[in-house]
């Protein structure tokens, strides 16, 4: 037994370690529900996700055999025709490869496409974020473009075991090197602040004097490719609007995105081919 | 006196009567305290309120000023001459950094402790390698974008911290379009890390008419709107620039834009809190369109550089005064002034003796060219005229001295036009000691010489027409006889440039005496207007013709011979003349050529003067400067045809037809 007057400081040590457990655990706790949260979450979301689908499966099963014997015909057209057009776009890669050779020009980073479905959309004024149901599982990885029918989707910000979020070019958080359809020169793009569910845009910085585009005509803005991130030629959307900047320079405008952004529901991640 | 009305041992209680007459006198000290309270209040709060209101402002307000970029120059066909082009830097903003830094500290400070070391550096060194290493950090993440190894210049970065913290520290310039695209990809959105662009002068025909066009140096005092807020604040200002010669200087105020900038909130430790209280965009300066004919200007550097000696060329239009070409040989890249100039290329311009405009600062003795001058003064005077004469032997005695013709070369018999076509030094040794100093000086300041032409770039103010009484007056000599002599061929005293000279030749062309150059553009300028010349058509008539000959059979003949063969279609009355001048190491010469064209309906007018490198070496205008006019006027003729109808052909080559004796019409051509 403590001493009476030892005793009488119990409330102090007893307040101290309370004031320790204050301090510390918060952190703790909230490092590792950071840290958990999203990979329990994300089998829950995934699993939405196939539901959603399995809904839309029994769905059609709804409908007559003559509407899907109809439905069937035409996507064995359709796929027949991306048959063809893959064979033209394999014989044209040859060629590439071939003229690079000859002309022994560097060749761009080469990638491998995994295609994956969107299990969640996460649209707000700030950010404008995708969750697919692809993860480190695939080896995505923090920075790698995604892109879509429509041209660029975003970027990949976060990765998990099975999922990833993917940041789209319409939140302000993401910045890319684009430049005209058939220039050379670099402007920047850059997601522009935009309404949950409105028209998506983004804003241009540096592009030069000498092009104009209005809504009448706009201009074709498509990846530059010299960022080092995302391959040339891959379209971001449509300049709309331009003005020129305080400095004389450049002008600043405005980019029409692919409404097609908002309901996109399968996107393919570009993963780099890294030497092993 | 208070009375205690309880006093119980252990009583906690004390009363005290209510009302003593001895309180009464601290009544009215505290009244006055009191009052003297509430007045200093109501003077702080009121009366000085406005004061300590601006003292706020001015100690918790910070005023960033950004210049306005510089207008464009173009050419008289709408060629940008000079620019502004977009350098492209990464810059860092320090005020963003403020936690990293104090975090870094800590580290720093705790690493020297647990490490026991005594010599620790003090908290400000301290301080110091926090702020290095921190920034370091961040231009490694540039580094690894760009494949670089950079790094932080310690000095730049602390001056910059105490005094500019404000700005944007640039952590790397002059950044290539894939390493701006590569950063504008790879760095986070919301990062201290910024791309940033500034303007930088850029000419995009790099050594072309550099003299004329001037250069920029950097200037941090540039002025801004008086209705610019904030003139209390302290102000920290970005670089900008200021005309440092030719256009860019004389035209300073068009081409200077007007600043802007942004006033901030900063914290008491003078870090900028976001966003600004005010803002204003800067704007561009106005745009100047030069009189010059940029492909003109290039073919006559290009023929001038073929030379290899030191040059000038001017060409302006004879009706106008509108310079066409000012061109002075060496010359510099433009582009390597700037963002600014390096001591090396200040040197290697300074070592070459590029600095100089020779158009029109250098001054030189105009030789046998200025013989249309006394021609012109000897008719103006009734002392000569068309078909005056005289028997050249040769030489010509004056004195005790015999002076040469050019090479001793006796030409015999000959008149006005064959004596300027052979360029006859004895015709006009006899016919200028006839005129006299003081009519060839007189005639010289009537055509503009001895003062400057009033051309918007710097001119010398060092050309001189002299006489007898200017003599006296500068040298304390006596004007001889052979003082006129020399006079007579453009030597002795006499020195002008080539500016002049042109300005001269276009004032003949248009038969009068004053030409007004400018170096800018106006379509709608209207023909100068001089006085007449004052000789009849015949006089007139028989220097042109002389002149004409000069290309075909006199002393610019090679104009006319291969390989150069004419410019068909163009009749060119042109002047040769050599003169010299002695220096330490010889005689040098200075080789010139003024002409104009066409003959029969004039419209432009050249001076070409070359500076001879080898004493005692003959540098002759026909030889050297026959190829840069042929040049030269071969473009413009093709220019001028371009321009005109297609199916226009050329015009057949005509002869002068005389008008008014004294009209200073232009003449006629017979077609």
């Amino acid at each position: 037994m403590f001493p009476k007057r030892i005793d009488q400081a119990r409330p102090f040590l007893v307040l101290g370690i309370a004031f320790v457990v204050w301090l510390f655990v918060p952190t703790l706790v909230k490092r590792f529900t950071r840290a958990t949260f999203f990979e329990f979450q994300a089998p829950v979301e995934a699993s939405a996700s196939v539901l959603r689908d399995i809904q839309d499966y029994w769905a059609l099963r709804t409908r007559s055999n003559n509407e899907l014997i109809e439905a069937g015909k035409e996507l064995a057209n359709l796929n027949a025709q991306y048959e063809t057009r893959l064979r033209e776009y394999a014989s044209l890669q040859s060629r590439v490869n071939r003229l690079e050779e000859l002309l022994r020009l560097p060749s761009y980073p080469e990638y491998r496409t995994e295609v994956a479905r969107v299990v969640r959309r996460d649209f707000n004024a700030w950010w404008q974020r995708l969750v697919i149901r692809k993860g480190a599982n695939y080896e995505i990885s923090v920075g790698d473009p995604v892109i879509f029918v429509g041209g660029v989707v975003g970027r990949v910000m976060e990765v998990g075991a099975y999922t990833s979020v993917v940041e789209l070019v319409s939140s302000p958080g993401v910045r890319i090197a684009a430049t005209l359809e058939g220039d050379t020169r670099p402007i920047s793009f850059q997601g522009g602040v935009n309404p949950a569910f409105g028209p998506a845009t983004g804003v241009v910085e540096f592009v030069p004097l000498d092009v104009f585009a209005n809504p009448a005509a706009p201009k074709r803005l498509v990846t530059s490719g010299l960022g080092g991130v995302f391959p040339p030629g891959l379209n971001l959307g449509q300049i709309v609007k331009l003005e020129k900047g305080g400095d004389g320079l450049f002008q600043t405008g405005e980019v029409a995105l692919d409404p097609r952004l908002l309901s996109v529901s399968e996107v393919a991640v570009l993963v780099p081919l890294r030497a092993k | 006196m208070s009375e205690k009305t309880a006093e119980r041992p252990g009583s906690l209680v004390e009363t005290h009567k209510g009302y003593d007459p001895r309180l009464l006198a601290f009544y009215p000290i505290v009244a006055v305290l009191l009052l003297t309270l509430v007045g200093g209040m109501i003077y702080q709060q009121f009366i000085k309120s406005d004061v300590y209101h601006e003292r706020e402002k001015v100690q918790n307000q910070r005023r960033i000023l950004v210049p306005g970029p510089r207008g464009n120059i173009y050419d008289r066909d709408g060629k940008l001459l000079v620019g502004n082009r977009a350098r492209f830097a990464v810059t860092l903003y320090l005020d963003e950094l403020r936690k990293d830094f104090r975090r870094e500290y800590l580290r720093v400070r705790k690493n020297y402790r647990d490490l026991g070391d005594k010599d620790m550096p003090n908290a400000t060194q301290m301080e110091l390698i926090a702020r290095y290493s921190v920034v370091q950090r961040y231009l490694d993440q540039v580094n690894h974008a760009l494949g670089r190894t950079e790094k932080v210049d310690a000095k730049a970065l602390n001056r910059h911290f105490n005094q500019n913290l404000l700005l944007p520290y640039i952590l790397l310039d002059d950044l290539t379009p894939e390493e701006y695209a590569k950063l504008v990809e790879q760095l986070p959105v919301q990062s201290p890390l910024q791309v940033y662009a500034t303007s930088t002068r850029f000419y995009p025909f790099k050594s072309a008419a550099a003299h004329t066009l001037g250069y920029v140096t950097g200037n941090e005092d540039f002025t801004v709107a008086e209705d610019f807020p904030g003139a209390e604040l302290t102000t920290f200002k970005m670089k900008g620039t200021e005309g440092a010669s030719g256009i860019e200087r004389s035209f300073e105020s068009t081409l200077q834009g007007e600043a802007g900038g942004s006033i901030y909130l900063v914290d008491p430790h003078g870090f900028r809190i976001e966003p600004p209280l005010s803002k204003r965009l800067p704007i561009q300066g106005k745009d100047v369109v030069t009189s010059l004919d940029i492909d003109l200007q290039q073919v006559a550097e290009a023929a001038m550089t073929d030379t290899e000696m030191n040059s000038a060329t001017v060409m302006m239009d004879v009706n106008t005064g509108e310079v066409l070409i000012l061109a002075s040989k060496p010359d510099y890249d433009l582009n390597d002034t700037t963002p600014r100039l390096r001591p090396e290329t200040a040197r290697w311009i300074e070592e070459h003796g590029a600095w100089l405009n020779r158009a029109t600062q250098g001054i030189y003795p105009p030789g046998s060219s200025f013989k249309i001058l006394v021609s012109v003064a000897g008719m103006h005077h009734g002392l000569l005229n068309g078909d005056s004469t005289v028997d050249c032997p040769g030489g010509y005695v004056v004195g005790n001295r015999r002076f040469p013709c050019h090479d001793w070369h006796a030409h015999g018999l000959i008149d006005l036009p064959v004596a300027i076509e052979k360029s006859c030094n004895v015709f006009f040794y006899a016919h200028g000691l006839e005129i006299g100093p003081d009519f060839i000086a007189e005639e010289a300041r009537r055509f503009g010489f001895g003062k400057r032409t009033g051309l918007e770039i710097h001119e010398t103010g060092a050309t001189l027409v002299p006489d007898p009484a200017w003599k006296k007056r500068a040298r304390q000599e006596e004007w001889h006889p052979g003082d006129t002599a020399n006079y007579a061929i453009g030597q002795g005293f006499l020195l002008v440039t080539p500016m002049q000279m042109a300005s001269f030749m276009a004032s003949f062309a248009r038969r009068e005496t004053l030409t007004h150059p400018s170096v800018l553009h106006d379509p709608n300028r209207p023909r100068q207007k001089g006085d007449p010349i004052g000789i009849s058509v015949q006089d007139y008539a028989a220097i042109v013709e002389g002149m004409e000959q000069c290309i075909h059979t006199g002393t610019a003949r090679t104009f006319s011979q291969k390989p150069l063969n004419g410019v068909p279609g163009l009749r060119v009355a042109a002047k040769t003349g050599t003169a010299q001048k002695k220096t330490e190491k010889g005689t040098i010469n200075f080789a010139w050529l003024i002409c104009f064209a066409p003959v029969e309906n004039p419209k432009v007018a050249m001076a070409i003067m070359i500076e001879g490198d080898t004493p005692g070496e003959e540098t002759g205008g026909g030889r050297y400067c026959v190829p840069i006019a042929h040049a030269v006027l071969k473009k413009w003729w093709e220019k001028q045809n371009a321009s005109t109808a297609p199916a226009q052909a050329s015009p057949p080559p005509a002869k002068i037809t005389l008008g008014s004796p004294t009209s200073g019409a232009p003449l006629a051509s017979n077609p």
